[in-house]
């Protein structure tokens, strides 16, 4: 299916054009529902082309300013998306570890291609994963961390949720700098992000959602 | 060719240890592509160091005394080192790279939390006109005088402390191999900026990035060239963590990081230094780059994200390799695993042009015995 030109400027990195369509459209009276889909469908180019080594990382966060700045005006919208997302993911950085930036990437990305982000921010006790599930019923958790001395606190995580009896309820992606495959199998998580993408990708597969 | 790396200024002065002249040939051989007696070995340690000889952060982090004794004291243990990195260390000064405050343990953090850096936007957009009018050095010394106090109290300190400790390694064998940083000023933008505000920037504008990028290498240059003079060689760290291409587009790469990079690599070893291309994350993308670097001068230390197998096969006889056990097989992994990849690296990484090393720098809870396997690796050659 062809892009729309509000989804291919967005796919473009067209910072001076996507919010001026985005307003147009409002201005039309079209549905704001339908304009967020349209955006998103211009994070998924986005998405796409950081799969095929077109884009990086510096236009992928980019992107998500672009996203952020067209989608200002649909606030009201973004909410009403929230409630009937594809899905949430409780999302932050483990404890003792105060980098955030991987994680900030990661839920731009991830709320832009229509999954509720719930940020912890950095620096997260176990047990607040556990709550944040409790409260939000998501079926997805993110952790990220920067730090290898953190690998035992992102395991401790792991086991926090699964000694409250939602391990099995919970699909549980990390990521980060120093993560690696075997690094992922060792905290106890189900998947290892490579890339903010990958994250998408993998949440995706996770929802049964393309 | 290099010279022979002898005691700084304020070190103590002597005729030189024969260990440390024959771990320094070994490692002069590697540097020039060459194959030594056995492949040698380097490290970078400093929370790992502290949990071998249980001396808690803070007191590392406070004295460089402390710091230089616990290096040494990890080195010692672990037996036969060619060569550390670093004699001293003073976290603090990693302010001076990036241009915003660490957090310290025992001070803004507990005793053994790890040091990180308190990133804020402190550079503002109009600081790049700023960098262009005022010049680097004005320009910095008041944005010195407002953020990095505990950064410049570190640096006088490793200026006033550290070249004993490199005599103090020097006596006892060991090689240092480095003697100062010089900081891309990419790295310097971005930290003071925060990675999401210049990302922007490199964007929307990236003319006066350019001209503020450029009003810095007009500094730099001679301030380089000079501190090389002062401090001698041997080698000098120019570094890569924000600049990786795995980071950037290529258009982005190539406009913002490659041709600072390749000066300021130029301008070390026109000084008679070997810059030490300490490169953090994957740089696979642009590993063909590096043939444009002086050849059998640099060594390229990566820290297990770069595909170290292939970079070795595109530089073959151009560049010395070092690296690149990675951090989690070092955290994680097992000694067999670490003998196996060891052994990996001996044989298509080295013998030839080769230093051993781990990915980056050792990792606080690296178990011993898996760097003790990696340190002993080398003797099995």
């Amino acid at each position: 299916m062809t892009p729309t030109p509000l989804a291919q400027a967005v796919g473009d990195l067209q910072m001076d054009v996507a919010p001026g369509l985005v307003q147009e459209k409002l201005a039309a009276g079209e549905d704001a529902l339908a304009v967020l889909a349209e955006l998103q469908d211009g994070m998924a180019i986005v998405g796409d082309k950081f799969e095929s080594g077109e884009y990086f990382l510096s236009e992928l966060i980019f992107a998500g300013e672009i996203f952020k700045q067209a989608s200002a005006p649909l606030q009201d919208a973004i909410a009403q998306a929230a409630e009937s997302a594809s899905g949430t993911i409780v999302l932050g950085t483990v404890k003792n570890d105060i980098h955030e930036f991987g994680k900030n990437i990661a839920g731009t990305v991830l709320s832009s291609n229509g999954i509720k982000v719930v940020d912890l921010g950095v620096d997260v006790d176990p047990q607040a994963w556990v709550d944040a599930i409790n409260e939000s019923g998501a079926t997805l958790v993110g952790m990220s961390a920067l730090l290898t001395t953190v690998f035992d606190q992102m395991k401790e995580a792991v086991a926090t949720i699964e000694r409250a009896g939602l391990r099995d309820k919970v699909t549980v992606l990390v990521g980060g700098g120093p993560m690696t495959q075997e690094a992922a199998e060792y905290v106890g998580a189900d998947h290892y992000c490579e890339t903010a993408q990958d994250g998408v990708i993998a949440a995706k597969r996770v929802l049964g959602v393309s | 060719m290099v010279e022979t790396q002898g005691p700084p200024p304020g070190a103590p002065q002597g005729p030189p240890n024969p260990l440390f002249l024959e771990r320094m040939g070994r490692i002069q051989t590697a540097i020039h592509c060459g194959t030594p007696d056995r492949v040698p070995l380097s490290l970078v340690m400093d929370t790992f160091a502290c949990n071998v000889m249980g001396v808690k952060y803070s007191e590392f982090c406070a004295d460089l005394d402390v710091s230089g004794q616990t290096i040494l004291g990890a080195v010692e243990k672990l037996g036969d080192v060619d060569s550390v990195q670093w004699a001293s260390y003073a976290p603090a000064i990693l302010g001076m790279l990036w241009l915003a405050p660490m957090k310290l343990p025992g001070r803004e953090l507990p005793d053994d939390a790890l040091w990180q850096l308190d990133e804020q936007v402190r550079i503002q957009p109009e600081d790049y006109d700023r960098i262009v009018e005022m010049g680097w050095g004005p320009w910095f010394g008041q944005y010195l005088g407002r953020y990095l106090g505990e950064a410049a109290a570190a640096g006088a300190m490793m200026q006033e402390k550290a070249p004993r400790w490199v005599g103090e390694f020097m006596g006892r064998g060991t090689v240092v191999f480095s003697a100062s940083t010089v900081d891309h000023p990419y790295e310097h933008l971005c930290g003071g900026r925060t990675i999401q505000q210049f990302t922007m920037d490199l964007f929307t504008r990236p003319d006066k990035v350019e001209a503020a990028m450029q009003a810095i290498m007009a500094e730099k240059r001679e301030q380089t060239r000079q501190m090389i003079r002062a401090i001698g060689p041997f080698g000098y760290w120019v570094g890569s963590w924000r600049t990786a291409p795995q980071f950037l587009s290529p258009k982005l790469w190539d406009r913002f990081v490659w041709p600072y990079m390749k000066e300021l690599v130029e301008i070390v070893a026109e000084e008679g230094a070997i810059p030490m291309l300490h490169y953090d994350a994957c740089w696979d993308r642009e590993i063909e780059r590096l043939l444009e670097l002086p050849a059998r001068t640099c060594v390229l230390a990566t820290d297990g994200q770069t595909d170290l197998f292939r970079a070795k096969e595109i530089l073959r006889g151009h560049m010395c390799l070092m690296g690149d056990v990675p951090p989690a097989m070092l955290t994680l992994g097992t000694t067999d695993e670490v003998k196996a990849y060891c052994d990996r690296l001996l044989t298509d990484v080295g013998p030839d042009g080769f230093i051993m090393a781990m990915g980056c720098a050792m990792p606080p809870n690296a178990k011993f015995e898996n760097v003790k396997a990696m340190v002993d690796s080398v003797q099995r050659r």
